[in-house]
């Protein structure tokens, strides 16, 4: 019950923190939003090229909106040793990394997903894919979160050099976007396309705490 | 209780410092004694199992460290040369998670007393980024109040504060060790307290 309730005050510890810092995940969300509007200027007023290519362009600036809040996992906790702190009331690296996981999942990604409609709006994306886009993107921003994790906790023992982790999280990224545009491009193949998603968030799911805590347990040694 | 036997520490073949031996009972206070680099810090870390040793072994109550950990970590408190309040927060916040997250069973009588006592009280409502470096610090030893445990192992805590927080913080170690409670604390200067170990790196 004790264990419990640190994970609970864990959460509403990044509750607080990102209340505090709420103009970081609006900025991600503009940034999002922004970049849409620059390739809908830049492709043209061609409703059916935006279409069609609408799934990619979320994607990708998906994607690159979620390498923006890469720092935030495991920097500040790092550098004020806040990570040390955990350590020692009981929490386990590779569980510290878990809880930081759910964390990005839910203050980080969850603002995209509620603003995926409306970028499917603009990007002229139809009523009936909304259901495939959304299905997509949950699987797909809980493997990026994964994802952003191993790679940020990789940058604590690298000087700190966030350009390696974006480049980690973007060539990872690649098969998760072939499969996830598959899924809405390729209704017929919709259910062995999830499956296929699921077995890859299953993957990084096992083994984001074992190597994000390696990774914390040898940037807490050599800090 | 915990028994220090010599202790030495290895990184990437250099030697740290090596053959520290320490016994330290409840109610005794330790300090490390160095220059800057001596090692001071690498030992806080070794007693706390986050630097594997190279040679030697660390006892709690008896047992291998590494096979009591749980229950070491359950009765120490570590405070390291950085702040660990969150500066985006507020000094309240930041009471209020500590009090949850350390499952405190300090009242808020005492903790305002604790504030008052750091002279924090009139600052409650301030964010910790706007706050001197002393003031954080002073905050910081709020933390050891909070969290209220036996053990207190301290990197520096004497440093960068003026002389009426250090006669407090002297007065604070000695009030816990007349607790039963042991410290173990870096400085490179003389702290003006009775210490029943002294560690020179």
């Amino acid at each position: 019950m004790k264990f419990l309730n640190k994970i609970i005050y864990f959460f509403y510890r990044e509750y607080k923190l990102n209340l505090s810092g709420i103009q970081d995940i609006l900025t991600n969300i503009i940034f999002f939003f922004v970049s849409i509007f620059i390739f809908i200027f830049s492709i043209g007023p061609d409703k059916e090229t935006i279409s069609l290519i609408g799934v990619g362009i979320v994607w990708t600036l998906l994607l690159l909106s979620s390498t923006l809040s890469l720092r935030k996992f495991y920097q500040e906790d790092f550098e004020n040793g806040n990570l040390l702190v955990m350590h020692l009331n009981g929490f386990s690296y590779g569980f510290i990394a878990i809880l930081k996981t759910l964390s990005n999942m839910i203050f980080v990604q969850i603002p995209f997903l509620l603003s995926i409609p409306i970028a499917c709006i603009l990007l002229n994306i139809s009523n009936e894919k909304l259901i495939y886009v959304f299905t997509s993107f949950t699987l797909g921003s809980l493997i990026l979160s994964c994802l952003g994790s191993i790679s940020s906790s990789m940058n604590l023992m690298n000087q700190r050099n966030y350009l390696l982790g974006s480049v980690i999280v973007m060539i990872f990224s690649v098969p998760i976007i072939i499969f996830s545009v598959g899924i809405i491009n390729l209704e017929e193949s919709f259910n062995s396309l999830v499956n296929i998603l699921f077995g890859i968030l299953l993957i990084v799911f096992a083994i984001n705490p074992w190597a994000s805590g390696l990774c914390l347990k040898l940037s807490l040694e050599n800090n | 209780m915990i028994i220090v036997k010599d202790l030495s520490v290895e990184r990437q073949d250099k030697k740290i410092f090596e053959n520290i031996n320490l016994s330290l009972v409840p109610g005794n206070i330790a300090i490390l004694k160095g220059k800057n680099g001596s090692g001071k810090t690498t030992l806080l870390k070794a007693l706390l199992n986050i630097i594997e040793p190279s040679v030697g072994s660390i006892y709690w109550k008896g047992k291998l460290l590494k096979k009591n950990l749980y229950d070491f970590y359950n009765h120490v408190t570590f405070i390291a040369d950085t702040t660990s309040s969150l500066k985006k927060l507020t000094i309240k916040d930041n009471i209020n998670i500590w009090k949850r997250f350390f499952m405190s069973n300090i009242n808020n009588t005492q903790i305002e007393t604790a504030l008052k006592t750091l002279k924090l009280d009139n600052y409650l409502d301030k964010k910790v980024g706007t706050l001197s470096f002393g003031e954080i610090k002073k905050l910081e030893f709020l933390r050891l109040i909070i969290e209220n445990k036996k053990v207190w192992i301290l990197d520096e805590p004497l440093s960068n504060l003026d002389d009426d927080t250090i006669e407090l913080m002297k007065q604070t170690f000695e009030d816990h060790c007349a607790k039963e409670g042991s410290i173990i604390f870096s400085s490179h200067q003389n702290p003006g307290i009775y210490v029943s170990e002294e560690i020179h790196l």
